[in-house]
């Protein structure tokens, strides 16, 4: 009937329009009635290969592939979202309060206070370890700073950017100190207390498979199940990065616990450091400068209670401290440094109040200056 | 009678119904093709600008991480064999919790309509505190009770229940796994398994034969003993014949004592899982076992105490057949939810299909092909569920005129 045959007509017109006025993607398109997929409205010219115009509208925290950077998107919105630990002693922790407190956590805080100017100008989201590339894949975190090691896969295939390492650390084995056990090979057919998702869980297989050695993981989502199962002695061990077994250590002897060991043995390297997303130079430059700078100062001397003030003439210092407007093009503050240090403190600062009362001790380890023995080493700012 | 409909003239389309309807249909068609190409476009181009892709090549390389409890996983087999193993923790939880969930909600449905007021006050208790707390709260709870602070000791120093008069153990006891008595296969055991089948399907046929001489003949059918007689002997002869094909075998712990050799082991995860599950659909079944009995109507009650038939009997023969007729959609569907819940075995380290995607993904395999597999694991295991009970109930409908 001829009202049938309009209705077919208008149907295969309606898609037609739609798949042609809704940009040039190349992998999705179905045209009803076979019509030729033209580009039409423009194509961005961006490097990547397929985003049409509503890729850019979507997530809030996407940046715009004109070439809008992450870092207006956060000076616009005027707060820093940052990915973060909730409950690694030391690192990351949630307080009574509500507030966040940590090593890490301080390490948000130098970034905000590089890029928007105010150290407290931060959301903290806190992650589990599963969770953590996903958030930031997905824009819901602009930086992940949470105790994550740089590996290769995570800079391919997870599209992260792994910046200036803020922690050397290695995985080691820690059992109650009552069953003596001094090597891994001790461990066998053991059940071992790991956290799920974390590279933790592969270095153990790896390390455990090449010398021969069987054993039984037991993974949990998080600490706060871990830990009852290996005070109960559901698992005989606990593996995790050397720095975190250290605070565990210090939390369960704190209250009252049994006595624990750490075992000499450290299998494999865990450089630790914040990450951002693929793609934005700009971004990941602005982040990793703000980091940099609390070990710079610590190098020139300077700390919370000094940078303000200086009143040498080492040009480097001037420099870095912004005296005489000093602007490297990074898209900070001239004066970054200073606002940085003065509310968060340099490296030294932040790691003996932070890790200072788990025993992570900074002279004579990885991460003390390069100048004493250490792998801590910044470019030269100028 | 009404006078003649007036001729039909031509309506303009915009007051022709038919019309209309038409369009609605084709521009809801319109909108959601659109919606689901930009959805699309997103997903790719947010893709592409991370470099991430949408294949699925990293189903074919190695796993990398070691799963619980299974140590003759070797951590270098492809991802599917992960997969595999993931799906075959998530059958066991969802079996056995179903099992423990249909067996005891029948019983707790009938028991809350008990004339014996204990009985009924208890039941209805288990119900109401059960159906209100959250599956994952109760699998926690069962795991912190029995295991992480409850009484056993560690598998090193595990109590051993004995045997009496053998030096071999009945059951091992720790916080970390259980040992039961069971089964090895030792030669021709899968000859076995073969002969098990077919005396299955002898015994069915057997089944229905009896049941056909019944309706014909009006003659008892004793056919769940015939049933039972044929499969018994068929499985006697079968185990003669192959010179003992499997054979007991009693749990033992190995000898650095970390390990349960013999017998079947069930670790913490699971037994915490299965029971937790288990009484929590209970509660949830016993309610449908009780609703479907009271929609039995009250005249079969009375015409069966016409008939001076006893409160059991009036269960066997005349409520329950009518009852379960109308339970079983519902039972359906708990079971399906049942396997679904089983996701929450993440919480106690049980390593079933979820558990593993996550540890998989947390790992850098690709987040969402990996849960599209997860998704897909899920919707076979529904679906199969489903497809099984739906035979039941469609045999078991009743057929009105």
């Amino acid at each position: 009937m001829k009202a049938s045959k309009l209705l077919a007509a208008l149907t295969a017109l309606l898609l037609v329009l739609a798949a042609c006025t809704t940009g040039g993607e190349d992998t999705t398109t179905t045209t009803a009635a076979g019509g030729t997929e033209t580009t039409e409205g423009g194509e961005e010219p961006t490097t990547t290969a397929a985003g049409g115009e509503e890729t850019t509208t979507t997530a809030a925290e996407t940046e715009e592939p004109a070439g809008e950077s992450l870092l207006e998107t956060v000076r616009a919105r005027g707060s820093l979202l940052c990915g973060v630990n909730d409950v690694l002693p030391g690192f990351g922790v949630v307080n009574e309060d509500g507030t966040y407190s940590g090593f890490d956590v301080d390490l948000c805080r130098a970034v905000a206070a590089g890029v928007l100017g105010d150290s407290e100008a931060v959301e903290y989201v806190p992650l589990v370890a599963d969770a953590r590339f996903t958030a930031l894949q997905s824009g819901e975190i602009d930086v992940l700073i949470r105790n994550t090691t740089w590996t290769s896969t995570r800079d391919g295939q997870e599209g992260a950017t792994f910046l200036f390492t803020t922690f050397y650390d290695g995985q080691g084995m820690m059992v109650p100190a009552s069953t003596g056990f001094t090597t891994l090979e001790e461990l066998a057919d053991a059940n071992i207390c790991v956290l799920s998702g974390t590279t933790t869980e592969l270095n153990l297989t790896a390390v455990f498979g090449a010398r021969g050695i069987a054993f039984n993981p037991q993974v949990f989502p998080d600490n706060e199940q871990l830990r009852p199962a290996y005070e109960a002695g559901q698992c005989e061990a606990w593996t995790s990065d050397a720095s975190q077994l250290g605070a565990w250590k210090a939390t369960i002897e704190g209250e009252g616990g049994e006595e624990q060991l750490i075992m000499e043995e450290i299998f494999s390297k865990e450089p630790l450091g914040p990450a951002v997303r693929d793609g934005d130079s700009a971004w990941a430059q602005a982040v990793e400068w703000s980091i940099m700078a609390t070990v710079q100062a610590w190098e020139f001397g300077l700390d919370s209670t000094n940078v303000g003030s200086y009143a040498g003439d080492d040009p480097n210092i001037l420099n870095f401290v912004g005296a005489d407007g000093f602007d490297p093009g990074l898209g900070l503050d001239p004066e970054f440094a200073i606002t940085i240090i003065e509310s968060v403190g340099n490296y030294q600062e932040m790691y003996e109040r932070n890790l200072g009362p788990i025993a992570l001790v900074i002279e004579g380890s990885l991460n003390d200056l390069w100048t004493n023995g250490g792998l801590m080493y910044v470019p030269p700012y100028r | 009678m009404t006078s003649p409909p007036p001729p039909a003239s031509r309506v303009p389309p915009w007051r022709n119904i038919r019309f209309l309807r038409i369009l609605g249909q084709v521009l809801a068609v319109v909108l959601a093709f659109l919606v689901l190409r930009w959805l699309a476009g997103n997903l790719t181009g947010n893709l592409d600008r991370l470099n991430m892709g949408l294949d699925f090549g990293f189903l074919s390389r190695p796993t990398q991480f070691q799963i619980p409890y299974r140590p003759s996983f070797d951590p270098r087999s492809p991802v599917t064999s992960m997969v595999l193993v993931g799906v075959l923790n998530t059958f066991l939880a969802g079996f056995f919790g179903i099992l423990i969930a249909l067996a005891l909600g029948l019983v707790v449905g009938v028991s809350r309509l008990s004339a014996n007021w204990l009985v009924a006050k208890l039941a209805t208790v288990y119900v109401e505190f059960f159906r209100n707390i959250p599956p994952l709260v109760i699998i926690i709870f069962f795991a912190a009770a029995l295991f992480t602070y409850g009484p056993f000791p560690n598998l090193r120093e595990a109590i051993l229940v004995g045997l009496p008069g053998s030096d071999s153990k009945l059951l091992i006891l720790s916080n970390d796994q259980w040992g039961i008595p069971g089964f090895t296969g030792g030669r021709n055991w899968v000859a076995f398994a073969v002969i098990l089948g077919v005396g299955f399907v002898l015994a069915v046929v057997v089944w229905a034969w009896r049941t056909s001489v019944n309706d014909r003949t009006g003659k008892p059918h004793h056919r769940l003993a015939w049933f039972l007689g044929v499969l018994t002997g068929i499985a006697i002869i079968g185990y003669l014949a192959l010179g003992g094909p499997f054979s007991m075998s009693w749990p033992a712990q190995s000898e650095n004592r970390r390990l349960i050799v013999g017998g079947f082991a069930m670790n913490w995860g699971f037994m915490s899982l299965t029971a937790a599950l288990g009484l929590y659909t209970a509660s949830h079944v016993g309610e449908i076992v009780r609703g479907s009995i009271l929609a039995v109507p009250r005249g079969q009650n009375e015409a069966s105490s016409a008939l001076a038939l006893s409160g059991f009997q009036r269960y066997r023969f005349v409520v329950l057949p009518q009852a379960l007729r109308i339970a079983i959609p519902p039972i359906i569907n708990q079971c399906l939810n049942l396997v679904k819940n089983t996701s929450l075995g993440t919480a106690v380290a049980y390593a079933e299909i979820t558990a593993l995607t996550q540890t998989s993904i947390g790992n850098g395999r690709p987040a969402l092909q990996s849960i599209v597999v997860m998704m897909v694991v899920y919707l076979a295991f529904s679906l199969t569920i489903s497809l099984l009970l739906n035979v039941v109930n469609r045999r078991l409908q009743l057929v009105t005129r």
